[in-house]
């Protein structure tokens, strides 16, 4: 099958649709599928020399919590036609489409059978409810759509309208289950260690929390240590930190995908305190993959990772005193560890990609029509002259009327 | 000189009308080719639904009690109806016997079994997506103005696609929509 993705965001960029797009490309081209990627970046250069084209430079603004990249006008149009003309796909899969992206452009130019999925997690609704019915006109015309969590399918439902299939995000299972651990934090050498893993500035990921928590633990534990990797500010959280935790908390800054995985398989206990706004719970699955015993807080998105407990702890999020009990209940109890790490890595493969790009995949042969599909730009040039807006298209549709 | 405001307004109005209608007729169009695909791309995951359980029935290397066998070959036969409300009861009858089916699996030929949780999925998917398609044409004809400009007023109104097509854990969790 000839498969076209687009991602709306800069491709040179960390973000998670970009590493879901390159992970789900990667794997769908190890079936046996030729898959092509357009995507914006903010240097050319920076793109994969083969099956990714570059989509041009964008305009950033705030969605969906990070970054969106606003990008419209000929330019983008004509190079989005090139893509769809050159690409001879039988399905094109858009992420993200809602932003004013090149996603959205796709939905426009595009004819044929398209796949969107939907990542939105923290999106205000209030924008999304203004600016939904302006779109609604080119999101008609996404024949499946695919939401990565219940969450996001209840934001797609509410406000962009129609339903979709929850299929979730994908981890490479293997890498995470298998490798090395972090030199000199090994499982089991020194004191037993949790860890903590996210930007831990931004206060939803609640490392206050933790932070309340940690005195609890210690009073039974007194060699426990804390291990906090991630994006921040590291001497803010130096001086935010009590003095008298001060030995028992060790920052290990940020971590590149390898060191990360290494991370997981050394804590004994990984915990994750969030206050609210996950959509996901990507980091759970790679901790379960990696075999790291889970506490976490009681979100929507990690009960429903954690199978309700049944692969991990679930505490009340925002409660110190009932997480300083579940850490230090686990680390007390290394039977109960073992057998949460051995049911963890179990229930991550469902997440693992080979099983997640399959469910894609059936999708895709779902609305591709028998006999192939293929994909084509639509000659109508007015409908991408200007940004949305109901009166431009129709101009020229009502030209061809007349004309008949 | 000039020309009235009134005639302006009237102008504007009316052309206003045109172009929203111009681009109505243009998204109804579109939206019926939509429900035409994925009614034709649910109707064939369908009939090869019930194919699979013809052929599960006549020699699915399961030992069937021949009353089960008959009673599965006459919900296969039966789901060729035409798109009425007869045929999502068929539909229903031939899911509810396949279900049955859900602990031989293990016991099947693993081609046909895997063949038979694979199609089952897609029904799923196919009739989500087809559906979807339907609501979306619903929504837009049952707009005030479309209505009141009878746009496509003449033609029926697609049928939702209602049956149950969980089929066992497996089918269940990849999207069936049980949530």
């Amino acid at each position: 099958m000839r498969i076209g993705i687009v991602c709306p965001y800069k491709w040179d960029r960390p973000g998670g649709v970009q590493y879901h797009v390159r992970d789900l490309a990667d794997t769908l081209r190890g079936l046996g599928h030729h898959v092509e990627i357009l995507t914006p970046a903010e240097h050319e250069a920076s793109l994969p020399a083969e099956h990714v084209t570059f989509a041009g430079r964008t305009v950033p603004i705030p969605y969906n919590g990070s970054m969106a990249s606003v990008q419209f006008g000929p330019i983008s149009a004509a190079r989005v036609r090139r893509w769809l003309r050159e690409g001879h796909f039988d399905v094109v899969h858009v992420h993200d489409p809602a932003p004013p992206s090149i996603g959205l452009l796709v939905l426009m130019i595009a004819k044929g059978p398209i796949v969107a999925t939907f990542h939105a997690a923290t999106v205000r609704s209030k924008f999304l409810s203004a600016w939904g019915p302006v779109i609604r006109p080119w999101l008609e015309r996404i024949s499946g759509r695919i939401a990565v969590s219940d969450f996001a399918r209840r934001l797609q439902v509410e406000h962009l309208g129609g339903d979709a299939v929850v299929i979730p995000n994908g981890v490479h299972v293997a890498s995470f289950a298998d490798g090395p651990q972090l030199a000199g934090l090994e499982r089991g050498s020194g004191g037993p260690t949790i860890g903590f893993l996210g930007r831990f500035d931004e206060p939803r990921k609640g490392l206050p929390v933790l932070l309340e928590a940690l005195p609890g633990v210690l009073r039974r534990h007194p060699t426990a240590r804390l291990l906090i990797a991630g994006r921040g500010d590291p001497a803010a959280l130096r001086a935010s930190i009590p003095p008298e935790l001060g030995e028992h908390v060790e920052l290990l800054g940020e971590l590149a995908e390898a060191d990360k995985a290494a991370f997981l398989r050394s804590v004994d206990v990984y915990c994750a305190p969030n206050l609210l706004g996950e959509s996901f719970g990507i980091i759970l699955i790679e901790a379960l993959a990696a075999g790291a015993p889970i506490v976490a807080s009681d979100l929507d998105a990690f009960a429903a990772v954690l199978e309700d407990g049944e692969v991990g702890v679930l505490v009340r999020r925002g409660d110190a005193g009932a997480l300083a009990d579940a850490l230090a209940g686990l680390l007390d109890d290394p039977d109960r560890r073992a057998d949460l790490s051995a049911r963890g890595r179990e229930a991550a493969w469902a997440y693992d990609w080979s099983v997640v790009a399959r469910r894609v995949l059936a999708v895709y042969e779902t609305v591709v029509p028998p006999g192939g599909g293929v994909v084509t730009a639509s000659e109508d040039h007015a409908e991408v002259a200007g940004l949305p807006g109901a009166d431009v298209p129709s101009r020229a549709s009502l030209r061809r009327r007349v004309r008949r | 000189m000039g020309l009235p405001v009134w005639t302006i307004a009237v102008g504007v109005v009316v052309l206003f009308l045109l172009v929203w209608t111009a681009w109505t007729l243009t998204r109804l169009r579109r939206l019926e080719a939509r429900v035409d695909r994925a009614r034709t791309a649910l109707e064939s995951q369908l009939r090869r639904r019930a194919a699979l359980a013809a052929e599960v029935a006549r020699e699915g290397g399961v030992p069937l009690e021949p009353a089960r066998a008959a009673g599965l070959a006459r919900a296969a036969a039966g789901a060729s109806l035409p798109w009425t409300p007869d045929r999502e009861l068929a539909e229903n009858v031939l899911g509810r016997e396949l279900r049955g089916l859900v602990r031989e699996l293990p016991r099947m030929a693993p081609a046909l079994a895997e063949d038979l949780t694979g199609t089952a999925q897609r029904v799923a998917l196919a009739r989500r997506f087809y559906n979807d398609a339907v609501r979306d044409t619903a929504e837009l004809r049952g707009r005030r103005l479309t209505r009141l400009l009878r746009l496509h007023a003449r033609r029926p109104l697609p049928r939702y696609f209602d049956i149950d097509d969980s089929f066992g854990e497996l089918a269940g969790t990849a999207g069936s929509g049980r949530h």
